[in-house]
């Protein structure tokens, strides 16, 4: 029962859509309309990929989950609640991350159409080089409040995912974060860093103790009676946080007296930081403000009520005990992982992030507010998504019917535009940027650093980081030298030798692929002797791309401040509740590799 | 207007709108709570124009239409189960239009429009209409304008899509966000946080018929210079609900010829009535508009629920008054008609 009522659509489409397979990835709020529509209209082949659980905040727009899905696969229910609307198409459930060797490019390759309804740059970034890879046209999904977009990506016709370079997520230097904090931001950034020092995975990136390596506390360096105890990545040598906090039995009131007393009364004695900034005032314990206040009316949700310094020092104290007790109930050597929707880590976080506020004079914000900024939550609506989904799926039809040059990108504005459009459409596709380093012919990227320092650990992180792969192999060009392999332990002995210890240098190309993604790029490495780190050098004289619609800042009224995914290039990670947590997107869905190229084929050999 | 329930939202309301709240604010979720809603004829933009509304959590969805479920409406309309022909639409509707979100209270009537008296449809807030005839949406939203109800309709033929609203005399607020440098501390010359202020405007809207807006004089100067935009949308509109007012039915798939040469014939003569270029309006909108496409019925039905919920919470500037879905173009536009 395909094309139910015949007619409907002419001859070509009917029989296009009765021999169509598509893959569905994401089954959030946009994938949940879409599968909707597809079913609906009877498309009979249909696979969906989602690796994500039910939550209750989705029941707002993810109209395929009721109450009583809860906790269960988001693939499996989208999937059980779509055939109910027409049960005979035939729809394959994965509760899986599409980032997966399971999913390969002969994967890909049997579908007409992939559709991304997804909520992270990561997995969008991989669907795109799996579909250049196989070759089969992409339309890419998202939304962001009352905004969202379609765009198609097909090989060769149209720029892919990776053409325009990205804004990067917003980082805060380590010093602002540790020593200088001036933004509510730069103090929940450090109360999630305090949580994983105590309670969840430790990462010396997210110390929380003052940085003594601080360029501006240099000179004189108003701690110099502290300077014996510094070493030289600037730590202070003590123990660890977690070390000492497990020893106190993480005992509320000295972790307290030690985090917003201690270490606070340690800043001050860095006198340079404090010569043009206000200086914080360190906390005791029994003399917290706040303390005798009486409660004020407040109207709203209760999360909305900013809590005074005392508040937030008993919800210290017992997001603390609580997070104790879950850890020691793991296995020794288990962490807790932060999450947002987890009552004692997200009280906690709110208590740390405001008393540091406090200590710093900035001001204090609501749970509400801090969950948001936290958690990275983008607002959704039901609207939006089916707005977006409904699209989609018509630009589906479009390029089945084969007007697949016709489908140039669309996008939702939260406002008409000056010429009365509230879905507008770019005039013509947009080409590949012939300099791009993912889809070019012959993909190629610049590598700065410090050949001196950057270590071969550094290296793959940045192939994993910067350029999105899985699982990194790299070759010297024109020698064949193995430098990375992402088999377990051929490289490994090699990982805190530096790139010049190895024999890299300035100028020097390695050719890095991805098995899984099919994807090869040669990177060139220049000498930078003031790069801290890497970063990817991109060749800025790139052509602009794409016919760029005049933008005038919306009809009349205003709506200067809206969103605006009007054609400009600014790509909105989006849909529904895109929540990349600023520093954790790497580890949450790839899996270990488990295989063997064999020559001339992009098959994946399971190996064991 | 929707009068704010001064209640605060229960825990689980908090917990099941938390991503819009913290789009639209609390205040807008408030007055969601507080309305009621009728949605007449269960279509597939009917399904989808509900779907939305009882999702984004109002007091009362009533679904109200006198068809019978039939095999072309699955097509679109995912709220009817497939073993439900030939029952009445909006009771085959009602169970899942109920676990949609069981906080909304979700209600049917069977009745024929014409059958209920004019205090019916006061008693809502705000009335969606779709798949009425001319005169039926006009009576409905006259009445809704005495008691200085809300009014909407809109269909969709195919892939193609309209809606129109009525909001009378609308007032509402609008955010808008402004910048402002502070300094913190006495000392703090080195970097000047900038601090996002929000302010709020009021703002208000008036509204006319809808028999206005499809009674637009075309040689008056200022449509007639709409025609240079050349988007054509709103004669197909005219087109169909021509179609629908003289045949008493949309255009049958099954009958796909003929029901293409009726509506081809009614162009010309349309163009002919108004004396609108030839060709303006291509045969390639008047071919796909056969049944309801279940993405232009998600498209349309998504705006109609976006605008329900800024008319009900007075928040964001509404839409005035007509809005099209060109599937062609895939452009959706908002145009003034009748004032």
């Amino acid at each position: 029962m395909v094309a139910r009522v015949a007619g409907v659509f002419d001859e070509k489409l009917t029989e296009a859509i009765a021999n169509s397979k598509i893959l569905v990835v994401g089954a959030g709020g946009i994938g949940c309309e879409i599968l909707k529509n597809l079913v609906l209209t009877g498309f009979p082949q249909i696979e969906i990929i989602d690796l994500d659980t039910i939550d209750v905040s989705n029941l707002n727009r993810q109209f395929l989950f009721h109450k009583e899905h809860v906790g269960k696969s988001k693939a499996q229910v989208a999937k059980d609640s779509a055939l109910s609307f027409n049960p005979n198409v035939n729809i394959i459930a994965h509760h899986d991350s599409v980032i997966s060797n399971d999913y390969g490019v002969s994967y890909f390759k049997q579908f007409n159409i992939v559709m991304n309804a997804l909520d992270n740059r990561v997995a969008r970034n991989h669907v795109n080089r799996m579909c250049l890879a196989a070759n089969i046209p992409l339309i890419e999904t998202g939304t962001a409040g009352y905004a969202g977009q379609v765009e198609l990506i097909k090989k060769g016709l149209t720029q892919c995912y990776e053409c325009q370079p990205k804004a990067p997520q917003k980082t805060f230097p380590g010093c602002t974060i540790r020593n200088t904090p001036s933004e509510p931001i730069h103090c929940i950034v450090w109360a999630k860093h305090l949580f994983n020092q105590l309670f969840g995975e430790e990462d010396p990136d997210q110390d929380v103790s003052p940085d003594t390596a601080d360029p501006e506390a240099a000179g004189e360096a108003g701690a110099s009676a502290l300077s014996s105890e510094s070493n030289t990545a600037g730590n202070v040598e003590r123990k660890s946080t977690r070390a000492w906090a497990a020893e106190t039995n993480y005992n509320p009131e000295k972790l307290f007296s030690k985090l917003f007393g201690d270490d606070i009364h340690y800043l001050l004695s860095m006198e340079n930081l404090w010569k043009k900034r206000r200086p914080p005032t360190p906390l005791n314990w029994n003399a917290l403000p706040g303390k005798d206040d009486t409660p004020t009316q407040h109207s709203g949700l209760p999360d909305q009520r900013v809590w005074s310094v005392y508040e937030c020092a008993q919800v210290f104290a017992a997001s603390c005990d609580a997070l104790q007790a879950d850890l020691k109930r793991r296995p020794e050597g288990d962490h807790l992982v932060w999450d947002k929707d987890e009552k004692s880590a997200m009280d906690f976080v709110t208590a740390c992030a405001n008393i540091r506020a406090h200590i710093f004079n900035i001001p204090l914000k609501s749970r509400f507010e801090i969950k948001s900024m936290a958690g990275n939550i983008i607002p959704a609506i039901a609207t939006a998504n089916a707005i977006v989904a409904g699209l989609a799926v018509l630009r589906a039809q479009s390029i089945l019917r084969g007007d697949i040059e016709a489908c140039s990108s669309v996008y939702l504005r939260p406002k008409v535009n000056h010429r009365g459009q509230l879905f507008v459409p770019e005039k013509t596709l947009t080409p590949p940027n012939p300099k791009c380093y993912v889809c070019a012919p012959k993909p190629e990227v610049g590598l700065a650093c410090n050949l001196k320092q950057l270590t071969l650990k550094d290296l793959t992180a940045a192939f994993k980081d910067g350029l999105n792969m899985q699982a990194p192999d790299a070759t010297v060009e024109g020698k064949g030298l193995v430098v990375l392999s992402s088999e377990p332990g051929e490289t490994d002995h090699n990982n805190d030798k530096t790139l010049e210890e190895i024999g890299l240098n300035d100028g020097c190309a390695l050719l890095v692929d991805d098995f899984l993604q099919n994807y090869e790029v040669r990177v060139r490495l220049q000498q930078e002797d003031d790069e801290k780190s890497w970063r990817l050098v991109t060749d800025a004289d790139a052509p602009k791309l794409g016919p760029k619609e005049e933008e005038k800042p919306t009809n009349g009224s205003n709506g200067a401040n809206e969103p605006k995914p009007g054609p400009s290039r600014s790509r909105q990670d989006s849909d529904s509740d895109m929540e990349i947590i600023e520093e954790d997107e790497d580890g949450t869905i790839v899996k270990p590799p488990k295989r063997r190229r064999t020559e001339m084929s992009d098959e994946v050999v399971e190996l064991c | 207007m929707v009068e704010n329930n001064e209640m605060e939202l229960s825990e689980a309301e908090a917990e099941q709108y938390d991503r819009q709240i913290r789009l639209w604010g609390l205040e807008s979720q408030k007055r969601l709570r507080a309305s009621k809603v009728l949605i007449i004829g269960l279509s597939g933009l009917g399904a989808e124009t509900a779907k939305n509304i009882i999702l984004s959590g109002v007091k009362s969805v009533c679904l109200l239409d006198n068809e019978k479920l039939k095999e072309i409406d699955l097509y679109s309309q995912f709220l009817a189960p497939p073993d439900k022909v030939g029952e009445n639409r909006a009771e085959a509707s009602l169970q899942r239009a109920r676990a949609l979100n069981p906080m909304v209270d979700v209600t049917s009537e069977t009745k024929s429009v014409d059958e209920l008296p004019d205090e019916y449809f006061t008693a809502f807030d705000i009335v969606c209409a779709t798949g009425l005839k001319q005169e039926q949406l006009e009576r409905i939203n006259n009445v809704c304008r005495d008691s200085n109800k809300k009014f909407l309709c809109g269909d969709v033929w195919g892939m193609y899509g309209y809606m129109f609203a009525d909001l009378v005399d609308h007032e509402y607020s609008e955010e808008i966000v402004q910048h402002k440098a502070v300094k913190r501390g006495p000392d703090d010359t080195e970097k000047n946080a900038r601090e996002t202020v929000t302010i709020t405007v009021k703002r208000r809207a008036i509204y006319v018929p809808l028999q206005n807006a499809l009674s637009a004089d075309w040689t008056k100067p200022e449509l007639r210079s709409r025609l240079r935009r050349g988007d054509p949308s709103y004669f197909v509109m005219k087109i169909l609900l021509r179609f629908r007012d003289e045949y008493n039915r949309n255009p049958d798939p099954a009958k796909r010829r003929t029901d293409t040469e009726i509506l081809l014939r009614m162009r010309d003569e349309l163009v002919k009535e108004l004396s609108l270029p030839v060709g303006f309006i291509s045969d390639a909108l008047l071919t796909d508009v056969f049944g309801t496409v279940s993405g232009a019925a998600a498209v349309v039905g998504g705006v109609i629920g976006q605008e329900v919920v800024k008319a009900v919470s007075q928040r964001e500037p509404p839409h005035n008054n007509m809005f099209f879905f060109n599937p062609v173009k895939c452009v959706g536009f908002v145009e003034l008609y009748g004032q």
